[in-house]
């Protein structure tokens, strides 16, 4: 009893004696226990566990994949809309195109039209010059020629005296009577 | 006359053996101070775990985790939600904060109830968790009591103290008492709840030593992962408190 009790008193008193040290009492330590706890734990903890996770990496590739699905239909969509970007300056270089060359046109048409009534008009101007000249001409012709009658019936009427009436009515007697001889 | 103090004698052997021991303590002596020893001992196994643990799942990430980082992804994601919920929308900033905790006593309190400290002996005292020492326990209710102080400080000012005197000024010394209590009832809840645990399963190892323990094994595995979530989600409760309210 004695010895055992001493054991006991051995036993629970040797932590005290030393430093760090080994516990190898199996009971003690509880590994037993310990054991069974962490392999239950581990035997149903695993499954749950892991379908958690796999639901978990399932639902990131879903999600990747919708979005690179997404992002494939989105650069499809860009791709679309620069064909047709592209069409469209095309067919807005067309059009600015055929706009010049009709401006370029409706220019020469209107140039050509304008220098035609330009001549046309140059042509009346020398005309109308023309007359203009040629009427101031006979103005100035019958001018003087009135100028010359008007001076002529002036001497004439200033000069006209009694002997040269005589003398003029005779000459031309003269020439009446040589007229009536001839005959 | 000889067999009293003998029997006294063998009953005390058997005590001691048998015996559970609560406040025996492995003292180191830094700086004047007396520290609990298993307690940073144990600290840092968890720290080890933790870090190791997260050092080697996210050491090469891929965009499509593997099972480490699987895990840990999933394990940050369920502390976010748990931050969102608490905190609201500016959880953001304190998701470390709370992590931090919920991780720590999480692993603490696991490592208490599966890890055989017992095979590690000491001096004096046992290993154990260190949420089993009202020490750590308190460090992190006082770091969660600063955590909500800065929040609020930092979110409105020194209006944040206009908190005191809500819904009237009659309830003032009892808002004040709030901000003791808090970390009182969160360091000593944990405290208890663990110590409770590895105490039942203790004196239940001593009088009988295989299968009955274990069931009490496994309620200690619930309560701890439930302490931790309670402690996690009370701190951001609490930081989420002293930030609302602000317009």
């Amino acid at each position: 009893m004695k010895n055992v009790t001493h054991s006991f008193v051995f036993l629970a008193h040797w932590p005290f004696a030393g430093s760090f040290g080994l516990n190898t009492d199996i009971l003690a330590t509880n590994l037993i226990n310990l054991t069974v706890v962490v392999g239950v734990l581990i035997f149903f903890g695993k499954g749950v566990l892991k379908d958690l996770l796999d639901n978990r990496k399932q639902r990131i590739l879903s999600t990747i994949r919708n979005s690179e699905e997404l992002r494939k239909g989105t650069l499809e969509q860009l791709e679309k809309a620069r064909i047709r970007l592209q069409k469209v300056e095309l067919e807005a270089d067309e059009y600015r195109m055929n706009g010049y060359s009709e401006i370029e046109r409706e220019k020469e048409n209107l140039i050509n039209a304008t220098s035609i009534s330009l001549e046309q008009l140059e042509k009346s101007k020398n005309e109308t010059l023309y007359f203009e000249k040629q009427r101031a001409m006979n103005q100035v012709r019958q001018q003087g020629f009135q100028q010359a009658v008007q001076g002529a019936l002036g001497t004439l009427n200033s000069c006209l005296n009694t002997e040269l009436h005589f003398r003029t009515i005779r000459a031309n007697i003269g020439i009446l009577g040589a007229i009536e001889w001839k005959r | 006359m000889n067999i009293t103090p003998c029997s006294i004698k063998t009953l005390k052997g058997l005590y001691d053996i048998s015996g559970v021991e609560v406040g025996q303590h492995f003292y180191w002596q830094i700086g004047g101070f007396q520290i609990h020893a298993q307690v940073l001992i144990t600290s840092w196994v968890v720290i080890t775990i933790l870090l190791g643990s997260v050092i080697i799942a996210v050491r090469n990430p891929q965009t499509i985790p593997t099972d480490g980082q699987n895990f840990f992804e999933y394990v940050l994601e369920f502390i976010r939600d748990l931050s969102k919920t608490q905190i609201g929308e500016e959880y953001g900033p304190w998701v470390p904060f709370i992590g931090t905790m919920f991780l720590f006593i999480f692993v603490s309190n696991w490592s208490g109830a599966l890890l055989p400290w017992k095979i590690i002996e000491l001096p004096h005292g046992e290993l154990a968790a260190p949420t089993n020492d009202i020490n750590t326990t308190v460090a992190l209710a006082l770091l969660t009591s600063a955590a909500y102080f800065y929040a609020g400080l930092s979110k409105k000012g020194l209006s944040y103290f206009e908190k005191y005197i809500k819904p009237t000024p009659i309830l003032l010394p009892i808002n004040i008492l709030e901000d003791f209590t808090k970390p009182l009832s969160l360091s000593f809840r944990l405290f208890g709840n663990i110590l409770a645990d590895e105490l039942v399963v203790v004196v239940l190892v001593s009088l009988v030593p295989l299968v009955v323990p274990i069931p009490v094994m496994f309620l200690g595995l619930f309560t701890s992962g439930i302490q931790a979530l309670i402690f996690a989600t009370l701190a951001a409760a609490y930081i989420g408190e002293s930030m609302e309210g602000h317009h």
